[in-house]
């Protein structure tokens, strides 16, 4: 059950491989690269809701943050969107402390409320926060000025770098789930009280996956900036920033290494495809649908997809009784 | 002294849940804690283990005031504890429920793994290691608890109602996995209801009833105490103005 | 006299908040379930009321009801198809149904209904009234006195009759009261059914004088939290007083800081709130 490094690699791998397969086609090619970055917010969202099973609905305000810091690099200090991309880790380092420690105290409905209500501040406190654009939004460069910029016609570029910060991610991932913090995150998410008892420091593992979580999120949110080369309150911080992390990393197998991934995989074309189809009322058939999703998985299949695999798996490996 | 817990008092509003509890615990001792329903036990436990603070009292363990630590440092010192009603981590098979206490002691994976081996195998759930630990029914949780909370490497265990609702057949298994677990060296507290497997296991035992000890002794001495007796019988002749008298 | 001008306009909105909000609590009090979708079946009996003056041409008197109606219905039914399965499941079910649930209405409402605000004609119930200086329009007076009589009437149900007694039964033990001989799954279904009515009461009394989107629901879901934490989880008149204070910190932020951001006051207490005494200000401890 438990994937190796091995295939983690592989995994990789073959999502590297895909690359040239698409290039004749710039529309699956913007694809594969959005695939690829909601794949890398879903896994970060992952490992404080789906490990730590502390389901939040604020994540939007990392990935936010990361996109804001970004294009005001760009904008107040005249540096390349990306140069903003380690401030808005820093800014998720501070803002984990600073909100994310009160709210451990709560637990299970209470604990998502509170990321709600948060998440729901952060993008009416932007959108009237006029040094950042207010309700429009900022803007990246319009031309190149340097390479360093990562200003490119094809998405290809943008597919190579996401995927490098993917693989990141998933090897982080993949060690921390073997090691002691992986098992502790478990714990906390299944039985507070028992992992207490057993010597697990709650508080501080939940932050440091929130740290892992929030970091990752606002990198996401820098390299969306740097890649659509605008940002607003909507599109940083609005709610369906969070539902798309939660529902991929739903769909795949929350608290399983790749079911972010596979959430993505599944869904980003969906909804991209849908767009392209009904135009702008796409966006509201594909949360229609992600609605009905989740409430699926709510009702069948909290598990998400990875459910059905440890079934297989259980039934070929003979069991003591 | 190993542990010394003086004046617990517990509050739930204005209803006291321990009332005035004291324990004093030597080094190696296994007592009895028996008690009618909603006497106070549990809470106590919970107050002895950290996880609830105690509204009046101090808590010593090994000369250490710990009254005021939190759940986790209790275990970090070498307490533990079990839950009446078990808790087992879900989607994770019994070896990693007892490695996520060995890590406690062990934070390098082949070491924790290695303990959580030796402590399955101590407590009979070896050939169980592989299952889901949600599969186990009642009997094996409860050991299951039980094998996690040793994996911590307590110097004193709690335990609360490991025997509760185990067929004789299970009982049997689990008497004997205390007292091999006392055999150890660890110290013990075993809340039970059946009088016989307090007999058997125990030659100490308080009596709690509303929230404090109302007695102490051998358990075949507090059996005849008249108190206790009342305290029993009262609970089943509840609403008589005796009954209601502190 | 603005001040008070604001505290009235502000208890009467809070009125109404109060009788959504206690729909909420009903329902955490009983089965210990949050309702993510809560401001969204507000959002909906809107509509209902709106399509039914537009399409139907009846009234208040007719459209409130059948909102409430509807609005039972539908409570039952969410409960039934969804959350019955999932409340004895893991936190992450439990708290991914009832929020996937308010994705779907709230961008099925987008889908059907389109995003364009809509409301009804502001004369519908017209006329404004003094009172030693203080302006009350008839709309917020019908709002704010219906909501505040149906909060005290779900209060006196749930404490006086034999029907409050089984469901209160229900929600301190389960197991219990089957054993006496309630039926614990109907007495679920029914605190579903009654608080969702709460919001179709709620959601017909403010399209009387408020707008709808298929996204006020958010805002509505967040003035629930905000009010059932404040009362304390669980607490009908607890969410009756912290409604009415809700309404008058709303109206007195939306004067200073503009309408805009009115919500920030509220949002921020609420998150303080959770953080200080998750059990509520009102609440036991
Ligand atoms: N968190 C709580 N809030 C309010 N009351 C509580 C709480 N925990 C326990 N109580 C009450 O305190 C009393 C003592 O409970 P406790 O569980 O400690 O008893 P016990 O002796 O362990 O009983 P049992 O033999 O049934 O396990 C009971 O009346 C119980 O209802
Ligand atoms: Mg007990």
């Amino acid at each position: 059950m438990r994937a190796s490094l091995r295939r983690v690699l592989i995994a990789i791998a073959i999502l590297l491989a895909i690359a040239p397969v698409l290039t004749q086609d710039a529309f699956y090619q913007r694809i594969a690269a959005l695939v690829v970055l909601a794949a890398i917010s879903a896994s970060a969202w992952n490992v404080i809701g789906g490990y730590a099973g502390q389901v939040s609905f604020g994540h939007s305000v990392y990935f936010g943050i990361g996109g804001y810091a970004a294009l005001l690099a760009f904008t107040k200090l005249g540096l390349p969107p990306i140069a903003g991309a380690p401030l808005g880790i820093l800014a998720s380092f501070v803002l984990s402390a600073i909100v994310g420690l009160p709210s451990f105290r709560l637990r299970g409905h209470y604990f998502s409320m509170a990321t709600i209500a948060i998440a729901a501040l952060a993008g009416l406190l932007v959108t009237n926060w006029g040094y950042a654009g207010g309700a429009i939004g900022l803007m990246g460069p319009a031309t190149p000025r340097s390479p360093a910029d990562l200003l490119f016609r094809s998405p290809l570029p943008y597919y190579a770098i996401f995927l490098v910060v993917l693989a990141i991610l998933l090897v982080l991932t993949w060690w921390m789930e073997r090691s002691r913090m992986g098992f502790y995150l478990r714990a906390i998410g299944s039985g507070e009280r028992a992992a207490a008892s057993l010597g697990v420091p709650i508080r501080r593992y939940k932050l440091y996956a929130l740290f892992i979580s929030g970091a990752f999120t606002a990198l996401a949110g820098s390299l969306y900036a740097v890649m659509i080369g605008f940002i607003d309150p909507d599109s940083g911080f609005g709610i369906l920033v969070s539902v798309n992390m939660v529902v991929m990393a739903a769909l795949g197998g929350a608290g399983t290494l790749f079911g972010p991934l596979v959430g993505a995989i599944i869904l980003v074309p969906l909804e991209e495809t849908t767009n392209a189809l009904l135009g702008g009322g796409g966006t509201g058939a594909a949360y229609v649908a992600y609605g009905v999703i989740i409430m699926l998985i709510a009702r069948f299949s909290p598990g998400g997809l990875a459910q059905f695999l440890p079934r297989i798996a259980a039934r070929k490996s003979p069991r003591a009784a | 002294m190993l542990l010394e817990a003086r004046g617990i008092v517990k509050t739930f509003g204005s209803f006291h849940a321990v009332d005035g509890a004291d324990l004093t615990l030597a080094e190696n001792e296994l007592i009895g804690l028996i008690g009618p329903n909603g006497a106070g036990k549990s809470t106590f436990f919970n107050c002895l283990a950290g996880e609830a603070r105690p509204t009046l009292g101090k808590i010593r363990f090994r000369g250490a005031d710990v009254t005021a630590l939190s759940s986790a440092a209790h275990a970090g010192l070498g307490l533990a504890r079990t839950f009446q009603v078990p808790i087992v981590f879900e989607g994770m098979s019994v070896r990693e429920n007892v490695m996520v206490g060995a890590f406690l002691r062990h934070p390098a994976r082949r070491r924790a793994e290695e303990k959580a081996d030796e402590v399955l195998e101590f407590t009979g759930l070896a050939a169980q290691a592989d299952m889901l630990a949600t599969a186990l029914g009642t009997a094996g949780r409860k050991r299951l608890g039980i094998a996690r909370a040793l994996a911590t490497e307590p110097i004193l265990l709690l335990l609360d109602e490991a025997l509760a609702g185990l067929t004789s057949a299970e009982m049997e298994g689990a008497i004997a996995l205390v007292e091999r677990i006392h055999a150890r060296g660890i110290t013990l507290v075993v809340v039970e209801h059946i009088m016989e497997v307090i007999h058997r296991l125990t030659r100490r035992v308080l009596v709690f009833n509303q929230g404090r000890v109302i007695a102490e002794g051998t358990p075949a001495e507090v059996t005849h105490i008249p108190a206790v007796i009342e305290a029993y019988l009262g609970r089943r002749a509840q609403g008589s103005p005796e009954s209601r008298a502190p | 006299m603005i001040l008070l001008q604001l505290a009235a306009d502000g208890l009467l909105l809070g009125a109404v908040y109060a009788l959504f909000s206690s729909g909420l609590t009903l329902i955490w009090g009983m089965m210990n379930v949050i309702n993510f979708a809560h401001g969204d079946f507000v959002m909906l009996a809107m509509y209902v009321a709106f399509f039914a003056f537009t399409l139907l041409k009846i009234g208040p008197i007719f459209f409130v009801p059948l909102a409430a109606m509807a609005l039972f219905g539908l409570g039952v039914l969410v409960y039934v198809a969804l959350v019955r399965h999932v409340m004895r499941g893991p936190m992450l079910a439990q708290i991914l149904s009832t929020f996937g649930l308010a994705l779907f209405l709230r961008y099925a409402a987008l889908w059907a209904f389109s995003a364009n605000f809509v409301s009804l004609p502001d004369n519908l119930v017209g006329g404004v009234y003094q009172l030693g200086g203080i302006r009350l329009s008839a709309s917020h007076l019908l709002a704010g006195g219906t909501a505040l009589v149906l909060t005290l009437g779900m209060h006196l149900v749930l404490t006086r009759t034999d029907l409050g007694s089984r469901m209160l039964a229900v929600s301190e033990d389960r197991v219990a009261a089957s054993l006496v001989g309630i039926r614990a799954e109907r007495m679920q279904a029914l605190a579903w059914g009654l608080g969702a009515a709460a919001t179709g009461v709620a959601g017909g009394l403010i399209v009387l004088f408020f707008y709808v989107s298929p996204e006020v629901g958010n805002a509505f879901t967040l003035l629930a939290f905000v009010t059932v934490c404040l009362g304390g989880f669980g607490s009908v008149p607890g969410a009756l007083i912290a409604g009415l204070l809700i309404g008058v910190i709303e109206s007195f932020s939306a004067y200073w800081l503009g309408p805009a951001t009115k919500d920030v006051v509220v949002f921020a207490l609420f998150v303080v709130l959770l953080w200080v005494r998750p059990q509520g200000l009102l609440g036991r401890a």
